[in-house]
């Protein structure tokens, strides 16, 4: 087969970028142990509201007694739960993300937010939001006909000005 | 109507391609800064995954 000189000339510098790139992401990720968002964590989908941790009373922002964040939603068709949460900025923020019925994933644009929503596991992710405003989260795995309109929105506050959710009475004190 | 002559356009087509060889170089080095660019300026700064 005869290919012509800079077309084999074109394939090669194509081909050496695409190793360049995989080298240099396969190297971020063995030595900052990047990882799929997921520690594997199961739990019933069908009983999210009878759980201890998914029950409606603790979805949304809640802070335990070492300060950190943890901020518990639920994925269902077609909309995130709690539909509006406060979180403040520049804080290190752990999202717990279950869903209740088909697979979902989840965005939320200018962070490292992007993971899928699996049933029947807890998809956990940290994050940290630059700079005060409203950030919508957005569905990014076609769940169904209202797939498009599925998204809910955070707002996010200046850290002094957050005012930290009164931990309710059922709330959870320790999630491991 | 070109206006070359035959031995103008022999030596034209039978030159290295310069231009061609310019435009390679140009979207090779673009892409590769523009690649690096959005990785470190702009991924990796949103917090790693693990």
């Amino acid at each position: 087969m005869h290919i012509d000189p800079l077309e084999k000339k074109w394939a090669q510098i194509v081909l050496a970028i695409c190793a360049l790139f995989v080298v240099i992401i396969m190297t971020d990720a063995l030595f900052h142990s990047v990882n799929a968002p997921s520690n594997v964590e199961t739990i019933d989908s069908a009983k999210l509201h009878l759980s201890e941790e998914f029950a409606e009373d603790n979805l949304g922002t809640q802070i335990d007694a070492d300060g950190n964040i943890t901020v518990r939603m639920v994925a269902g068709r077609y909309s995130f739960f709690p539909k509006k949460i406060s979180v403040p900025a520049e804080t290190k923020l752990t999202f717990r993300w279950v869903s209740i019925d088909v697979l979902h994933g989840v965005h939320i644009p200018m962070t490292n937010m992007s993971t899928m929503i699996v049933p029947g596991f807890v998809a956990q992710i940290e994050t940290s939001f630059p700079k005060p405003g409203e950030y919508p989260v957005l569905c990014n795995e076609y769940c169904g006909l209202g797939h498009d309109h599925m998204w809910s929105k955070i707002d996010v506050v200046e850290k002094d000005q957050w005012i930290a959710p009164q931990l309710s009475s059922r709330g959870v004190e320790n999630n491991e | 109507m070109s206006q070359l002559s035959e031995e103008e356009r022999k030596k034209i087509l039978e030159s290295a391609p310069i231009g061609t060889w310019a435009l390679m170089l140009t979207v090779s080095i673009s892409m590769v800064i523009g690649w690096l660019f959005l990785y470190y300026g702009v991924f990796l700064p949103r917090g790693m995954i693990n």
